[in-house]
């Protein structure tokens, strides 16, 4: 059930409507059952995969937390974490592995090795709620939070429809207490709510889906060979469908969560007014970012030894974070390349110890430099977003090979034109947003003004939405 | 609604019940003004619809009478197929009813036949001209075709066909019921055209062309395709012809279709050999054939056309 889809309207609107006339616990086993119907909607053979792996992690939790003496907790620990990524594993990147490993033997002379490719459909949401399993197992474990005494309060936490298939990650110390305590009717928070929907859909049908026919052409080689004015008009439409397809994403998600009660994390703020690529991971895909940070970066070292270590530690971080996106070594060289990036900016640009002068502010730069270092920042995104999009690296480096070639074509124009037409207003939003610190534009205005501004948001929507061709790219992870 | 609320705000209440009424009006209002627009200002659906009455009423021909043809297809008919100029030049030997919807392939027609059939149409010859890539292609057109063509069985069966999820079946099925779902691509075609310079152009290089699969699949595929479609007509009485429209880049793709053809039992009609005609012919997209080349490929087709014809009546027992 795609969140642009009228069936997931049908879905939500009775949802909500029931659920705020029922009592917290019935809430939450109506709740559960009505996530575990928007998962099996996609495909009701992975439901039993999803709700084996929760009742088996809802189980090891109860052994594993400190105040447990049970002398096989550090055991149930890593048998817990073990078997999530085995899962993960199988699901995602047996494949791509196996054929990694028979194409290097088949480079080497050794052929036909009976190494079978099992070909599995990737289930969806199945990153997204395996990071979650991965943060409570260990949350419980450090002690960070009790494991959970209910199975419908754990079952929900993990498959929540607004987050199921896509995120925003969910940390355990976040949703959880949430889905525990009795959720009590915010009438602010709900026409919040239904505002991030709207804001969210905007984002998706009329930036992203239009947007992505402009990629989807040039990535598609409909315009014909690469040049220098193609890599900028596919890297930058893709750049923009993405940003626009997860916010909107996010936002809906983000959206339908207030209508019941619930709050998710912030997933994005402004990331292309970021002036490096530290900054911009800190606004793109917070609930990624700050789960790497948490349970890899920060457990491999971080920061703390040294700046080769710390370089190391950032580049094996992006490089995991770039396959986690996608089982294709496209997915590992955008990693690397963010990876290498954030190495030589944490060089050149080390981070401000804490305990260095905290009475005196970092110097802010001149509205030039700043302007430049967005512009260049964004620039080294788009580009490796090439590799993000592209179907091999065979294609990725045949389009990037175009940019010394200048030749122009007459429809370059109507392209480019249609690019600005679709990424501009997302910028001015994106202004407006960091001006005022809200989570939608005019967030603090009148009622009656917001009302106003939906309503002429529905009708952008009808009038301009792409096509419905367009999955959330999100949803393949 | 609330089993308890804590907002001090009840004016956000109210105002969420007017947004979600509001929101209900205007999808409401798309509803009835796409309809509006639709049946007063869209070219295709005037005549899309008038083909498509006429088709139905189709019926074999009494003896004497000229034989029933209809002819179906997307833009490569709609833009190389003079209607009034072949119904002129055969005008004694076949009575010609064509629907020419742009962007269609075999599914459209496949589920859009079924429907005609459904419906009663009983035509001798059915002529199918869609050009190679779009009858291998595994699509159907999203707007107009599932409002038109088919019923909410057809979208049904399309979808199981193209093995579409939940979402893109219930998608389809919408876009049978709500002309704003269909049409909503349209307006929004419509609006583009005014608001992006030169989009006619652009649009051409946006839309990516079907490709060709490799010969084995390519054989494997237009044959199952080939087989149902001949069995659909001959069921309903009809006999079935491949017409293969030329295209600058379909010489080889013509040469396996018509092998596929001849191993489904079905007759294909190639009036003009691809390789014989130049660019000149051609619109400046090198896809559709210009006025000069449609009446070539008319002439041709009101030349050939009849054999086929002719070759039905000899096999058929009558």
């Amino acid at each position: 059930m795609l969140f642009d889809s009228p069936a997931y309207f049908l879905f939500l609107i009775p949802v909500v409507l029931s659920y705020w006339r029922l009592n917290r616990r019935a809430q939450n086993i109506f709740l559960l059952l009505a996530s575990y119907f928007f998962y099996g909607w996609w495909d009701w053979r992975f439901l039993a995969l999803m709700i084996g792996s929760t009742t088996v992690d809802y189980l090891i939790a109860q052994k594993i937390a400190p105040s447990r003496a049970d002398p096989h907790r550090r055991q149930w620990f890593i048998f817990s974490i073990v078997l999530n990524f085995t899962i993960l594993g199988i699901f995602k990147y047996f494949d791509f592995f196996a054929g990694s490993f028979l194409g290097a033997l088949d480079r080497l002379g050794i052929h036909n090795l009976p190494l079978p490719l099992i070909r599995i459909i990737l289930p969806p949401g199945i990153s997204f709620y395996t990071f979650q399993e991965v943060a409570y197992i260990v949350d419980v474990y450090k002690g960070r939070i009790e494991a959970s005494r209910s199975f419908f309060d754990y079952g929900l936490f993990i498959s929540l429809f607004p987050h199921l298939i896509a995120g925003p990650i969910q940390r355990p110390g976040h949703l959880l207490p949430q889905v525990q305590k009795p959720r009590t009717f915010d009438a602010d928070r709900f026409f919040d709510g239904l505002m991030l929907i709207f804001s969210g859909l905007i984002r998706k049908c009329v930036v992203a889906d239009n947007c992505a026919v402009l990629a989807n052409a040039v990535f598609g080689g409909q315009f014909g060979p690469s040049n220098f004015w193609l890599v900028l008009l596919g890297t930058y439409a893709f750049t923009w469908q993405v940003y626009g397809d997860f916010s909107g994403y996010s936002d809906i998600a983000r959206g339908s969560a207030q209508l019941l009660g619930f709050h998710f994390m912030v997933n994005f703020r402004q990331p292309f007014l970021s002036n490096r690529l530290q900054e911009f991971w800190r606004r793109w895909h917070i609930s990624l970012s700050t789960w790497l940070r948490d349970y890899l970066y920060i457990p491999l070292g971080g920061s703390a030894h040294g700046q080769w270590k710390t370089a190391r530690n950032l580049f094996i971080t992006m490089v995991l974070a770039g396959l986690w996106h996608g089982a294709n070594w496209t997915f590992v060289i955008f990693g690397a390349i963010h990876g290498v990036v954030l190495a030589v900016e944490r060089y050149f640009f080390p981070a401000r110890s804490k305990s260095a002068q905290p009475d005196v502010p970092p110097r802010s730069p001149g509205f030039l430099t700043l302007w430049g270092q967005r512009i260049l920042t964004f620039n080294i995104l788009a580009l490796s977003l090439a590799f993000f999009r592209a179907t091999s690296l065979r294609a990725a480096v045949q389009l990037l090979a175009g940019l010394s070639n200048f030749a122009w074509r007459s429809e370059y124009a109507s392209a480019f034109f249609m690019l600005c037409l679709f990424s501009i207003p997302l910028f001015v939003v994106d202004l407006l947003l960091e001006a005022s610190n809200h989570e939608y534009p005019f967030a603090t205005s009148p009622y009656a003004v917001r009302t106003a501004l939906a309503a002429a948001a529905l009708l952008v929507l009808a009038l301009f939405s792409g096509s419905n061709l367009n999955a959330f790219v999100y949803f393949q992870f | 609604m609330p089993s308890s609320t804590s907002s001090s705000e009840p004016r956000a209440i109210f105002y969420s019940k007017l947004l979600v009424g509001i929101s209900a009006l205007l999808i409401v209002l798309f509803e009835f003004l796409s309809g509006y627009l639709l049946k007063h200002h869209s070219e295709t659906y005037d005549r899309v619809s008038h083909q498509y009455a006429e088709a139905v009423k189709m019926r074999p021909a009494t003896p004497g009478q000229p034989t029933s043809v209809l002819m179906v297809g997307n833009s490569l008919l709609l833009e190389g197929v003079d209607v009034n100029r072949l119904k002129e030049l055969t005008s004694g030997q076949m009575h010609i009813c064509p629907i020419f919807l742009e962007a269609t392939g075999y599914y459209d027609w496949f589920y859009a036949l079924q429907r005609l059939f459904r419906e009663g149409a009983r035509p001798q010859l059915v002529v199918l001209g869609v050009g190679v890539n779009s009858f291998l292609a595994n699509s159907v057109r999203e707007d107009y075709v599932p409002l038109m063509l088919f019923d909410m069985r057809d979208s049904l069966g399309v979808a199981s066909a193209l093995k579409m999820d939940r979402t893109a079946t219930s998608n389809l099925l919408l876009a049978h019921s709500s002309v704003f779902w269909d049409t909503r691509t349209v307006l929004r075609t419509q609006i583009f055209r005014h608001a992006i310079p030169h989009y006619r152009e652009l649009i051409l290089l946006l839309k990516p062309q079907p490709s060709i699969p490799p010969p084995e699949q390519f054989q494997t595929i237009a044959n199952s395709r080939l087989e149902r479609l001949r069995e659909l007509c001959e069921s309903h009485g009809a006999k079935l012809v491949i017409l293969v429209p030329p295209t600058p880049s379909s010489v080889d793709a013509v040469r396996q279709m018509t092998m596929a053809a001849r191993r489904a039992r079905v007759d294909t009609l190639v009036p003009i050999d691809p390789a014989a005609l130049s660019v000149k012919y051609y619109q400046s997209d090198e896809l559709h054939l210009n006025p000069e080349g449609a009446k070539l490929f008319t002439t041709a087709l009101a030349t050939f056309l009849p054999r086929s014809v002719d070759h039905e009546q000899a096999a058929s027992p009558n």
